[in-house]
């Protein structure tokens, strides 16, 4: 799975759950302050990210590090990284 | 000077009120607590804000209550923007029995604060997160509402915060009804500072209720928020101009 696809996925979660428009979605965005998601949001991104991406995510310590769109695109491309199996089952 | 004169007249106006109240008051501190918080919160605390307003805000502004949620509605969640310290007192337009939820310090009041806890009022810095849903459910089961401003702090001016979205998770977990709340004209009576400037009037409206069969649907509750913001921002931007052209 490429980058642009990782991509592509992330952003159709904010687009779903959070009816954020996909313009407005560029990666130095700041999750908290232009997003406007609040410590209590995030659990629904992380629910989303891993019904997605059918990656374990909810105890991943880098979560907390997450400021900007960059980084959440950062992270769930090292998680598949770290889990190839991952790619099998999204390419399925 | 104005600051000076709308101080006094409060205090007049609570001092008032609570010699007049004095004995019922007395009597209901010694009830068992259920029962005191509800007499507290549907005589003593009702009253004190409606006192605060005739008495103590009225000489010096127009104030207008709109209702447009109707008559007998189900208890709920008021949700409302918050633009100044008087907002906590025009609560009392509602009419109804309420819990405010408060951001820690004005718990510590010394005269607001200790009728604040004797009502039940709800500190969210003291509360766990995984207690609010068995509390919301038993207020809401007793009739009581519970208001909320989840700017989180005053904006001190016509700008609308973002919000917070626990108290959305918690409607949408429960299937609580929501009515959006505007504030409007109060944004410097009084400032940030506490200072009282002379203003055109507040309109405090109740707009109709979001039923959970309408939110159900909601993708999130950060949509939700999102809606209900969005909701009260455009009413409060046609309550300013109203204001405005007065």
């Amino acid at each position: 799975m490429n980058r642009d696809k990782i991509i592509q996925l992330i952003n159709k979660i904010f687009v779903d759950k959070f009816e954020l428009d996909s313009q407005d979605l560029t990666p130095e965005k700041k999750i908290f302050e232009d997003l406007e998601l609040d410590s209590l949001d995030i659990v629904d991104l992380i629910t989303g990210l891993q019904h997605t991406f059918q990656i374990p995510l909810r105890d991943n310590k880098d979560l907390l590090q997450i400021r900007t769109l960059q980084d959440v695109y950062d992270l769930v491309e090292k998680i598949i990284a770290e889990h190839p199996e991952v790619i099998e089952k999204l390419e399925k | 000077m104005l600051t000076i004169l709308v101080f006094i007249s409060m205090a007049i106006s609570i001092a008032l009120y609570s010699a007049v109240v004095l004995i019922p008051y007395l009597c209901i501190l010694f009830l068992p607590k259920d029962l005191r918080e509800h007499c507290m919160r549907s005589f003593i605390v009702l009253n004190l804000g409606r006192a605060v307003i005739h008495l103590g805000l009225r000489p010096f502004i127009r104030i207008d209550y709109r209702d447009e949620a109707g008559t007998n509605t189900p208890p709920g969640i008021y949700v409302c923007n918050h633009r100044a310290g008087t907002d906590a007192f025009l609560m009392a337009l509602f009419g109804v029995e309420a819990v405010q939820i408060v951001n820690g310090w004005p718990m510590k009041l010394p005269f607001f604060g200790y009728n604040a806890r004797l009502a039940g009022y709800l500190d969210s810095t003291k509360i766990p997160l995984e207690e609010y849903p068995k509390l919301f459910k038993s207020l809401i089961d007793n009739n009581v509402n519970v208001i909320a401003f989840p700017e989180g702090t005053r904006s001190g001016s016509r700008n609308m915060n973002s919000f917070h979205s626990g108290i959305f998770r918690l409607a949408m977990e429960l299937g609580i009804p929501v009515y959006p709340c505007c504030i409007a004209g109060n944004e410097r009576f009084p400032d940030r500072s506490f200072h009282f400037h002379k203003s055109k009037g507040i309109i405090v409206k109740r707009l109709p209720p979001i039923m959970p069969e309408t939110y159900r649907n909601f993708p999130s509750a950060f949509v939700f928020k999102k809606r209900v913001h969005d909701m009260i921002q455009q009413e409060n931007q046609r309550l300013d101009a109203e204001l405005d052209s007065r």
